[in-house]
C-alpha cells in the first residue's frame, strides 16, 4: 500500500512535469497543424540554459540562497528556451508554412537532432550527465508514507499555477481570443485584423516559456541533466498532448498527469519494470489513436476549408 | 536574382572568360606554402609551375580542366550556356573552397595559402574568386531551362551509346568511391580529397544536365528500358574488377547497398505513400534478429540452422507482420500522428533488444558467430578467383547484394506505376480526397508499411549473416534519421535518389572519420536546409517535382511562395 | 460624391487558372453596389482579393484614395473595409460575445462596449443569447452574426458574400431589410449576390459579372429592367 501511495505521488509530480511540456506541443499544433518534435529540445536547451546561468551569472556568493538563485536561473532558462523556439519559428517553419505536411514535419525533426546534438558536441562536458544544482528548499516532504522531495512539490505548484494562468490568458486576453480564432479559421481571422505571424510566435515563444520553466525545474528536482532527456520527454508530453486532445490546454493538463501515473505506476507493477515503460506509454498513445482519436478533450479534425 | 543578373549583363562574358583564365591559373600556382601538420598535401599542392610545368593531378587537375571547360563553354555555340557555365564555376568553387578550407584547418592557418616562410601560394584564393567569377558570369549570360535535344538514334546505335555511358558511370562510381583513399589516421586528407572531388564531379554532371545530354540518355534508357536495366546491373557486376577492386571498398560497397536496398523501401511509405516513418530501421533490425536466430549462431537460442534463403524469407514475413501492426492505428488517424506512433515503435524494439527480450536478442552482448553465407560449399567472405583473376573477399557478398538492389529497384518500380502506387500518391497528396474518389486509404496506408517492413527486413537478414553479429546498436533511432536523410537528400519517390542518398550518406562518414561527432548535427541540419531549399532533393521524381517545385529539372531554389497565393488556392 | 472603392483592371489567377481578368469597378460612398453573376463568375475572388487574402496578378485596388492590393489581409480592417465572407465563418467554438469582440479586435477606442449593444439592438436574438456557442445558431442568426461582427469594426465600407446564401425568404428579407438599414445609418456596402433580384432591387449601382469579366453595369432598377439580365439571372425568357 505504501508503495502505491509513494508511486502515485512520484507519477503526480512526473505529470506535473510533462504537462508543463505538453502545452506547447498542443498550443502549437492547435494553431498551426505541426507536430513539433523539436519542442522536447527546446525542454531541455532551457534546463542546460539554467545550468550555464547558474554557473556563469549566479553571482558565487547568493548560489546557495535558493530564493535569490532560483528565479535568476529561471529567467535565464526561459530566456534561452524562448531564443531557440523564435528562432526555430523564423527560419525553420516560418519558410514552410504553405508546403506540403511532411515537409515542416521533416524540418522538426531535423531541429530536434541538430539541437540535441549540438548541446551535447558544444556545452561543456554535455557528452556526459551533468550535475544540476539543488536551488531549492532540500528535503522531502512526509506525509505518512510518502515522501516527496521539495522541489517535487515546487514542480506541482508551479506546473499547476502557470496551467491555469495560461488557461486563463488564452480565454479572456485580447490576444488569447487571437489565437483562438487563428486556430479555427486562420483566413478569417485575418479579416478580423489577426496578424498570424504575431499569433503565431506568440504561441512559440508561450510554449517555450513553459518548456523553460520545466527545464530548470526538473534539473532541480532529479539534480542531473542530459542531452537526451528532452526527446525521452517530449515524446511522453506529445503522447500526453494527444491523449488529452491536441488543441486543448486541459486536455494536455489531465493527460499529462494520466501519463506521469501511468509511467510510475507500470514501472513499478508491470513485467519488466522500468525497463518497459516506455512500451506501457506507447500502448496508451496507440489504444488513445485507435478508439478516440480526438483524445478526451478536442474536438473532432477540423476539415479544412 | 534577376536583379543581379540584370546588372553583371554586359560584363558577363568577359567575366566568365576571365574566371576561366583565373582557374587555369589557379591550377598552376602553388596551394600550400609548406608540409602541414599531418604531413604533406597532395597532389604536388606545393608544385611551383616552372618547377614541374603542367605535372598536375588530382583536385589541380580537375581544376585546370574545369578552366578549359569554362572557356570551351563560353566560345563554342551550345544550348543554355549560362547554366553549364553557372555549373562549371560552382563545381570549381567547391573544389577551391574544399581544399583551401582543409587546408588552413589542418595546421596550415591562413600562412598556408597566402604567403609564408617566403613562399607565397595563392592557388586556392585565386581558384575561390575564379570560381565567384564564373558564377557571377554564368548567372549574367542568363540561364534558361536545360536544352531537350530532339535528335533519335537507331536501335544499335542507342545500344551503343547506353553502354558507353553505363561504362562511363562505372568508371565514375569506382573513381569517387575510392576519391581520397580510405579515410582514417593514415590518410589525414581523404575527406578533403574526396569531398573536393564530389565537388568536381557534381559541377560536371550539373553542366552535362545543363547542356541536354543527361535529360537525352535518361529519356534513350528509358526508351530502352530492359536494355538499360541489363547493362546497368552488368556494370554494377563489373565493380570488382576496377580499382574499387579491395577488400575494403567492396565491404564499404556492400554496406552501401544493404543501406540503399533499406532506403528504398522506407522510399516506399515515405515517398510514396506519403507516411512519415521514424522506426523504420527496426524493421531492418527484426529481420536480422530473426535471421541471426536461424542461422545456428551460438547464442541463438532456438537452434535450429535454416538454409539463408528461407530464413531470408521467414525474417521478411516477420518485420512485415510488425509493419503491419505498427501501422494499423493509421485506419483512424492522419498521417502526422503516424510518425509519432513509429518512433515509439522504433524505441520500443531498442529498448527490448537491449534488454535481450525473451532471450532473442542477447542483450548488449549481441548475437555474435552468425556465420557467413555459403554456395556450393565455397564462403561468402572468402577471396574469389575467376580464371586467373583474384576479386578480393567480399565479393560475393557484393553480387549478393546488388542483386538485393536490383531486386527491391524493380518490386518498388512496380509498385510506383502499380494501380496500388497510385492510389499511395494520391494518399500523399491528399488523404481525405483519396477517400473520397473510393481509396480504401487504411489498407492502402497499411499495405505501404507492410511493404517497407517487408523490404527492410529481407535487409536485415543479408546484413546479419555479412556483418556476423546483429547488436541492437545497429537500429536505433539516429540510423532512421540518417536513413530517412538519405531518402529526403536523394529525393522523396525516386529509385536513383534513394541510391544516392543512401551512398552519400554512408560514404561521406567513411571518408570523414574525424568529423563523427558532428555527424548528426550536420545531418539535422541538412533536413532543414533541404526542406526550405530544395524539399525536391538532388534526384527529384519526376511526377514529385511539379507538385513540390513548380519548376524543372533545374537547380534555382524554388522562390518562396507567397502565403497568399497559395491558402487562397486551395481554400 | 467621391469613390470610395476603386477597382481598376483587376486580375486574380489560382495557379496557371485566370479566375478573374481586367475586371475594373466603383463603389460610390454611401452607395449600395452589388456585383452579380453565376456561380464561379469570380465574385467571391474579387471580394477576397480586395480584403487581401488573394494577391492579384494584375490592376489596381484604391480604397479611400490609397492603394491596397499589396497590404497583407490584416492591415486592411483597419483602414475601414470589412468582409463578412461567404459562409458566414464565423468561429463556431466561440460565444457571440467572443465573436464580437474579435470584430473589434483592431479598435482601442472604448466605444466597443456601446456598440456590441447597437448590435444587440439591431438583432435582439443574438442579445439573448450572447454567451452561447456560435456554433449552435441557425443560418438565419449566423449571418446575422457575421454582419454584426463584421459592424463592429465600424468600417467605411462593407462587403458582404452571398449573405442570402441557404436562408428562408422571410429570413432573407430580414437580412435585406438590415442592409438597407445599415446604409441609411452611413455604411457604404458592396454586395456579391447570387439573388440578383433582391440585390438590384436595393442597389444603387449594379454591375453583372461573367467568367472572370464585367459585362454590364449600371443603376440597380435599370439592370433589373434590362432583357438579358433578366434572361440570364432572373430565369425569364
Amino acid at each position: 500500500m505504501s508503495t502505491l501511495l509513494q508511486q502515485l505521488a512520484n507519477g503526480v509530480v512526473q505529470g506535473a512535469l510533462i504537462a508543463l511540456i505538453a502545452l506547447g506541443y498542443t498550443m502549437v499544433y492547435g494553431i498551426i497543424q505541426l507536430i513539433n518534435f523539436a519542442h522536447g529540445e527546446v525542454f531541455m536547451v532551457g534546463a542546460y540554459g539554467g545550468l550555464a546561468t547558474y554557473t556563469w551569472i549566479v553571482p558565487e556568493s547568493v548560489k546557495d540562497v535558493w530564493y535569490v538563485s532560483l528565479p535568476i536561473v529561471l529567467v535565464g532558462g526561459v530566456a534561452v528556451s524562448v531564443a531557440i523556439a523564435l528562432l526555430m519559428e523564423r527560419f525553420a517553419y516560418r519558410p514552410l508554412r504553405n508546403a506540403p505536411r511532411l515537409a515542416p514535419l521533416i524540418t522538426a525533426l531535423g531541429v530536434s537532432v541538430f539541437l540535441q546534438e549540438f548541446v551535447r558536441n558544444f556545452y561543456p562536458n554535455a557528452t556526459a550527465a551533468l550535475p544540476f544544482p539543488g536551488v531549492f528548499v532540500q528535503g522531502q516532504l512526509v506525509i505518512g508514507p510518502i515522501r516527496v522531495g521539495w522541489s517535487g512539490i515546487l514542480l506541482i505548484g508551479v506546473s499547476v499555477l502557470l496551467s491555469i494562468a495560461l488557461q486563463t490568458y488564452i480565454n479572456r486576453s485580447r490576444m488569447g481570443r487571437a489565437m483562438r480564432a487563428t486556430a479555427q479559421d486562420p483566413d478569417t481571422a485575418k479579416l478580423m485584423g489577426v496578424n498570424p505571424d504575431r499569433v503565431i510566435v506568440l504561441t512559440f515563444v508561450l510554449g517555450a516559456a513553459l518548456a523553460g520553466v520545466a527545464g530548470v525545474l526538473f534539473g532541480t528536482y532529479l539534480n542531473n541533466i542530459n542531452t537526451d532527456m528532452g526527446f525521452q520527454t517530449g515524446i511522453f508530453a506529445f503522447t500526453a498532448a494527444v491523449l488529452g486532445g491536441v488543441g486543448s490546454i486541459r486536455g494536455a493538463v489531465v493527460g499529462a498527469f494520466i501519463i506521469g501515473l501511468v509511467k510510475t505506476l507500470a514501472g513499478q507493477y508491470m513485467p519488466g519494470g522500468t525497463q518497459y515503460d516506455y512500451v506501457w506509454i506507447f500502448v496508451v498513445l496507440i489504444l488513445v489513436l485507435v478508439f478516440r482519436p480526438q483524445g478526451l478533450f478536442g474536438e473532432p479534425e477540423r476539415v479544412r476549408a | 536574382m534577376s536583379k543581379l543578373a540584370n546588372t553583371i549583363k554586359p560584363f558577363a562574358r568577359p567575366l566568365a572568360i576571365l574566371g576561366g583564365v583565373l582557374l587555369i591559373v589557379a591550377a598552376l600556382l602553388p596551394w600550400v606554402t609548406f608540409a602541414l601538420n599531418s604531413g604533406k598535401y597532395p597532389d604536388l599542392a606545393t608544385l611551383q609551375f616552372f618547377d614541374a610545368p603542367f605535372a598536375v593531378t588530382g583536385f589541380r587537375w580537375h581544376i585546370l580542366l574545369l578552366g578549359v571547360l569554362v572557356l570551351i563553354a563560353v566560345f563554342a555555340p551550345i544550348p543554355s550556356k549560362g547554366r553549364v557555365v553557372r555549373s562549371l564555376g560552382w563545381g570549381g568553387l567547391a573544389v577551391a573552397l574544399i581544399n583551401s578550407i582543409f587546408i588552413t584547418t589542418e595546421g596550415g592557418g591562413l600562412g598556408a595559402i597566402t604567403a609564408a616562410d617566403g613562399n607565397a601560394a595563392f592557388g586556392g584564393i585565386v581558384g575561390i574568386v575564379a570560381g565567384i567569377a564564373v558564377i557571377l558570369g554564368g548567372t549574367g549570360i542568363g540561364i534558361e531551362l536545360p536544352a531537350k535535344w530532339k535528335v533519335k538514334l537507331s536501335t544499335p546505335l542507342a545500344y551503343l551509346v547506353l553502354v558507353v555511358t553505363f561504362a562511363a558511370v562505372l568508371f565514375a562510381v569506382a573513381q569517387t568511391l575510392t576519391a581520397g583513399g580510405q579515410g582514417g589516421p593514415a590518410n589525414p586528407y581523404a575527406g578533403g580529397l574526396f569531398l573536393s572531388f564530389l565537388g568536381f564531379a557534381a559541377g560536371l554532371l550539373t553542366a552535362l544536365n545543363g547542356i541536354g545530354l543527361i535529360g537525352w540518355i535518361s529519356e534513350l534508357s528509358e526508351k530502352h528500358r530492359v536494355f538499360s536495366v541489363v547493362v546497368l546491373l552488368a556494370c554494377a557486376l563489373l565493380l570488382p574488377f576496377t580499382n574499387a577492386g579491395s577488400e575494403y571498398w567492396m565491404t564499404v560497397a556492400a554496406n552501401i547497398g544493404i543501406y540503399a536496398a533499406t532506403a528504398i523501401g522506407l522510399n516506399i511509405v515515405v515517398g510514396l505513400a506519403g507516411l512519415l516513418d521514424l522506426g523504420y530501421v527496426a524493421f531492418m533490425g527484426i529481420g536480422a534478429v530473426v535471421a541471426a536466430n536461424l542461422s545456428g549462431a551460438a547464442a541463438s537460442k532456438v537452434g535450429i540452422d535454416l538454409p539463408f534463403p528461407i530464413a531470408a524469407v521467414i525474417a521478411a514475413i516477420i518485420a512485415g507482420i510488425f509493419g503491419a501492426i505498427v501501422g494499423s492505428p493509421t485506419l483512424r488517424v492522419r498521417g502526422d500522428y503516424l510518425a509519432i506512433v513509429t518512433l515509439a515503435f522504433g524505441e520500443i524494439f531498442t529498448r527490448s533488444a537491449q534488454n535481450n527480450i525473451g532471450g532473442l536478442t542477447n542483450g548488449a552482448n549481441a548475437i555474435p558467430g552468425v556465420p557467413p553465407l555459403d554456395l556450393f560449399g565455397k564462403e561468402f567472405n572468402e577471396p574469389l578467383n575467376i580464371g586467373s583473376v583474384e576479386l578480393p573477399s567480399g565479393v560475393l557478398y557484393y553480387v549478393l547484394i546488388v542483386l538485393l538492389v536490383a531486386a527491391v529497384m524493380a518490386i518498388f518500380a512496380n509498385l510506383k506505376f502499380s494501380r496500388i502506387g497510385r492510389a499511395w500518391i494520391a494518399i500523399r497528396e491528399d488523404e481525405d480526397a483519396a477517400r473520397a474518389m473510393g481509396i480504401k486509404t487504411g489498407k492502402a496506408k497499411i499495405l505501404a508499411f507492410l511493404v517497407g517492413a517487408t523490404l527492410a527486413g529481407l535487409a536485415g537478414a543479408v546484413f546479419a549473416h555479412k556483418n556476423g553479429t546483429v547488436s541492437y546498436e545497429s537500429f536505433k533511432f539516429l540510423e532512421s534519421v540518417t536513413l530517412l536523410a538519405a531518402v529526403i537528400l536523394g529525393g522523396m519517390g525516386s529509385i536513383p535518389g534513394a541510391v544516392l542518398g543512401a551512398s552519400l550518406l554512408f560514404v561521406l562518414p567513411e571518408k570523414l572519420r574525424e568529423f563523427s561527432d558532428y555527424r548528426l548535427m550536420i545531418f539535422g541540419l541538412a533536413l532543414v536546409l533541404i526542406m526550405r531549399f530544395r524539399p525536391q532533393g538532388l534526384v527529384p521524381d519526376r511526377h514529385r517535382r511539379a507538385e513540390l517545385a513548380g519548376e524543372d529539372v533545374g537547380g534555382v531554389p524554388v522562390d518562396e511562395v507567397h502565403e497568399h497565393d497559395t491558402k487562397g488556392a486551395t481554400a | 460624391m467621391s469613390a470610395l472603392l476603386e477597382v481598376r483592371d483587376l486580375s486574380v489567377a489560382y495557379g496557371a487558372i485566370e479566375a478573374v481578368r481586367d475586371i475594373s469597378f466603383t463603389v460610390e460612398a454611401g452607395h449600395i453596389v452589388s456585383l452579380i453573376g453565376s456561380n464561379g463568375a469570380g465574385k467571391t475572388t474579387t471580394l477576397r482579393t480586395i480584403s487581401g487574402l488573394l494577391r492579384p496578378t494584375g490592376g489596381e485596388i484604391v480604397f479611400d484614395g490609397k492603394p491596397i492590393h499589396d497590404q497583407p489581409a490584416h492591415t486592411i480592417l483597419g483602414s475601414g473595409l470589412a468582409h463578412c465572407p461567404e459562409g458566414r465563418r464565423l468561429f463556431p467554438r466561440m460565444t457571440v460575445e467572443e465573436n464580437l469582440q474579435l470584430g473589434a479586435y483592431v479598435r482601442k477606442d472604448d466605444g466597443v462596449e456601446a456598440d456590441m449593444q447597437n448590435v444587440y439592438e439591431l438583432f435582439p436574438v443574438l442579445g439573448e443569447r450572447r454567451h452561447n456557442k456560435a456554433g449552435l445558431f441557425s443560418g438565419g442568426e449566423q449571418q446575422m452574426l457575421a454582419i454584426g461582427r463584421a459592424m463592429m469594426s465600424k468600417p467605411k465600407l462593407l462587403m458582404l458574400d452571398e449573405p442570402s446564401m441557404g436562408l428562408s425568404p422571410i429570413m432573407t428579407q430580414l437580412i435585406f431589410d438590415t442592409i438597407k438599414e445599415l446604409q441609411k445609418q452611413g455604411t457604404t456596402i458592396l454586395l456579391v449576390e447570387q439573388n440578383a433580384l433582391a440585390a438590384l432591387a436595393l442597389s444603387d449601382h449594379g454591375y453583372v459579372i461573367d467568367l472572370g469579366q464585367t459585362t454590364l453595369d449600371g443603376p440597380g432598377h435599370e439592370l433589373l429592367a434590362d432583357e438579358r439580365v433578366r434572361a440570364a439571372y432572373l430565369g425569364e425568357d
